[in-house]
């Protein structure tokens, strides 16, 4: 008497850790937080908790004062991808979620790195600038695209690496 | 300043402990004779009694704590209410602001340690911050979803005199409630319910926060569909109502099971969807095609079930919203119901009474038949507490009280406290098993201090019961360390406390011990030695489906 359909539960997922999972399960959220002393261990605190990975993490002050604007790159793990910007709407910190994954944004990520070589024109010529040159090497800084970063990372190891910091992505939503 | 500010809010009772950091404010208690402390024993103690004066009379419940140890103690307390949603305002000294972070004596990082288990929380360090924050605490904690928010306050600040300061207008820009009720989605949902041919609507403690009980059921009969409750949802539909389905879950009734699991579309409103509730989740309700989720916190859309119509709002609203919507029923409706009256005869509650022994049902029976409506049951966590929830017909909110999301041992007692304090109009009734019981006996003391009208019910098997019933059905038969051996005589307990107690081991000493415990006033205690192989009936073995419950052996 009863007809059956498929269970409806929790959709079936892509195989996990696959290109197409990663697609799903990986977020990049734009978040605007109040800038108390708590807000950072609160925001990382509900990441650990719900079973979330951070991938990346950037943290500035916003136009408005006494709010930061942070850009999180979250992998959602196990939890369905919405739990990320659903959760963190809770905190009574957060107090406005943009998600711009996949998005028509600018992202820009800052590297900057110390090489031995004196002889950076091909680094300049990919966009690099100069910060200073000395006897021990020369100091360059590069922004682009997390892509163009990680081969421009690549290049420096044809100049002598001797150090380098790289941020995560910050991100705007396109004027056009 | 910080008393000054409770007075306005509002608050009668705190239940609290003092200590180092704390003694500023202590030190100006009796100036404020509208504030009634009760001292406890310990301070897991207070903030369940805060919690059960919540859940009885709807008010934040408020603690005090000291810093470090004090407060820390706190954390099971608060962790329970958060689980459950029950607004409750935690005050902590903190060392002064100065000594932050030098590790002083009795330092703890209270927020750090508290963040995960409270709606949101607060240091203060300056005095003219704590109008603004005392305010909003009250306001975060008991709107919206509600849940405990905690205040830290540096012993400085405590100290600190300041101008009489009225709290500025709230402004709060994180924090945005979900009250709008999207018209649309509210008829789309009616209409999928009243079309349905075997629909369920399933209820939930948040049906309860935002007192919706006239129009679930008003909403319900309109749409001639079936309600059930999950476990905290107990009073939101009266269990007699031709209806009901009583409790769902994995303890849930066996006519309740069967409904969920054939059902074609499934209300959920003013729950969480959790494990407890779904069992095994890729087999929970297999036949549904559409299910209708409603709920005030937005995060719970999808959280473990994807909802086809969802309806991110209080559960009073859009009931209300629903029901001018519910139109022509499915013509196969009265089919369904006739299938679950078939199901509730095929699948009755029942329990082994033919051994001689004791049995914890025979005692829940008696006490329904005396208390009916009338009696606030404040259960424990184990079996005690499924017994107390399925023997007894629960027909109104508020009269069952437990830890349903945390499943905190140890809070029966100092909740049924609270809840005596929050409603002195009506009997309150403790029912714990010995092991839960000891956890937190000490808080005997406040019940006997102030003569509380707490009857405690112990369910006492020897053992821990769920544990021991776990390990025979789903580990094997190992007993391991389940056994409670050595534990104290609980009427010289009672004495030693300076209260009235009787032990029960025969059926028919059970109606003379309520008699007695009735009759006397103040706090009673009746240790029922019960069939220690007494089990939980009907049950989903571990990560089996709904499908697969266990009935009582004949």
């Amino acid at each position: 008497m009863i007809e059956t359909t498929p269970p409806q539960a929790i959709a079936a997922r892509p195989a996990p850790g696959s290109p197409e999972d990663l697609a799903v399960r990986v977020r990049v959220l734009s978040v605007l937080v109040d800038d108390g002393s708590n807000t950072l261990s609160k925001v990382s605190g509900l990441i650990r908790r719900r079973g979330f990975h951070v991938r990346s993490i950037s943290v500035g002050p916003s136009r408005q004062p006494g709010r930061s604007r942070m850009t999180l790159t979250i992998d959602a793990g196990h939890a369905e991808t919405d739990q990320v910007r659903k959760q963190l709407e809770r905190l009574v910190e957060v107090i406005e979620i943009e998600d711009v994954t996949g998005q028509l944004v600018h992202s820009r990520e800052l590297v900057v790195a110390k090489v031995t070589s004196s002889e950076v024109a091909g680094l300049v010529s990919r966009g690099a600038k100069v910060l200073d040159s000395g006897p021990d090497g020369t100091t360059v800084e590069f922004a682009g695209e997390g892509k163009d970063v990680g081969d421009f990372i690549d290049e420096l190891l044809n100049h002598g690496v001797l150090d380098v910091a790289r941020s995560g992505p910050v991100v705007m939503r396109r004027t056009a | 300043m910080i008393l000054e500010a409770l007075e306005r809010e509002g608050v009668e009772y705190i239940f609290g402990y003092p200590g180092g950091a704390n003694l500023p404010i202590y030190q100006h208690l009796h100036e404020h004779p509208k504030l009634k402390h009760i001292l406890v024993r310990h301070e897991q103690g207070a903030a369940h009694m805060a919690d059960g004066y919540a859940r009885a009379c709807g008010k934040p419940g408020v603690v005090f704590a000291t810093s470090g140890p004090g407060a820390l103690n706190l954390v099971t307390g608060l962790a329970t209410a958060y689980m459950d949603s029950v607004p409750m305002i935690a005050i902590t000294g903190q060392v002064a602001s100065t000594q932050v972070g030098r590790d002083a004596f009795q330092e703890t990082d209270v927020i750090g340690a508290t963040s995960s288990v409270t709606k949101h929380s607060y240091l203060v360090t300056n005095i003219a911050q704590l109008p603004r924050v005392i305010h909003e605490a009250f306001h975060i904690a008991t709107t919206g979803r509600p849940g405990p928010v905690l205040i830290d306050i540096c012993k400085d600040v405590q100290q600190a005199d300041a101008e009489r300061i009225t709290p500025e207008r709230l402004e709060i820009p994180g924090y945005q409630l979900n009250g709008h009720v999207d018209l649309d989605r509210a008829r789309e949902a009616a209409q999928a319910l009243a079309g349905a041919a075997r629909p369920v609507i399933l209820a939930g403690h948040g049906v309860l926060l935002s007192r919706a009980e006239p129009e679930l059921r008003a909403f319900a009969e309109k749409a001639g569909a079936p309600v059930g409750t999950t476990l905290l949802g107990i009073g939101a539909f009266p269990v007699n109502h031709p209806l009901s389905l009583h409790m769902t879950g994995f303890m849930g009734t066996g006519w309740n099971l069967k409904a969920v699991q054939n059902a074609d579309v499934l209300m959920m409103v003013g729950m969480r969807v959790d494990d407890r509730v779904t069992a095994r989740l890729a087999d929970f309700a297999p036949k549904v095609k559409t299910f209708i989720h409603i709920d005030i916190d937005s995060s719970e859309m999808g959280k473990n079930v994807r909802p086809h119509i969802e309806l991110v709002a209080d559960a009073r609203n859009a009931l209300e919203a629903m029901t001018p919507h519910v139109g022509a029923l499915h013509e196969d409706r009265g089919l369904w119901l006739a299938q679950i009256d078939a199901w509730r005869e095929e699948h009755p509650l029942k329990y082994t009474h033919s051994n001689g022994k004791l049995q914890p049902q025979d005692v829940l029976i008696d006490m329904y038949r005396r208390c009916r409506n009338e009696a606030i049951v404040v259960a424990d966590v184990g079996q005690n507490q499924i017994w107390a929830a399925l023997w007894w017909n629960y027909d109104r909110p508020g009269m069952f009280l437990n830890s349903g999301g945390s499943g905190t041992m140890g809070f029966a007692l100092p909740a049924a406290i609270g809840a005596k304090f929050g409603r002195p109009d009506k009997a309150v009734w403790c029912v714990a098993g010995e092991g839960g019981f000891v956890m937190t006996a000490q808080e005997l003391s406040v019940a006997v201090e102030h003569q509380l009208d707490v009857k405690i019910v112990l369910l006492n098997n020897f053992s821990l019961g769920m544990v021991r019933q776990f390990q025979d059905d789903f580990y094997g038969g190992v007993r391991s360390q389940s056994d409670l051996t050595h534990m104290p005589d609980f009427v010289k307990l009672s004495d030693a406390y300076g209260m009235p107690a009787i032990r029960v081991d025969r059926l028919e000493e059970i109606a003379p011990a309520l008699d007695a415990a009735e009759k006397t006033r103040g706090p009673f205690l009746i240790d029922f030695r019960i069939d220690p192989e007494a089990n939980v009936y009907p049950i989903v073995p571990l990560g089996k489906s709904l499908n697969d419950f266990w009935e009582a052996p004949n």
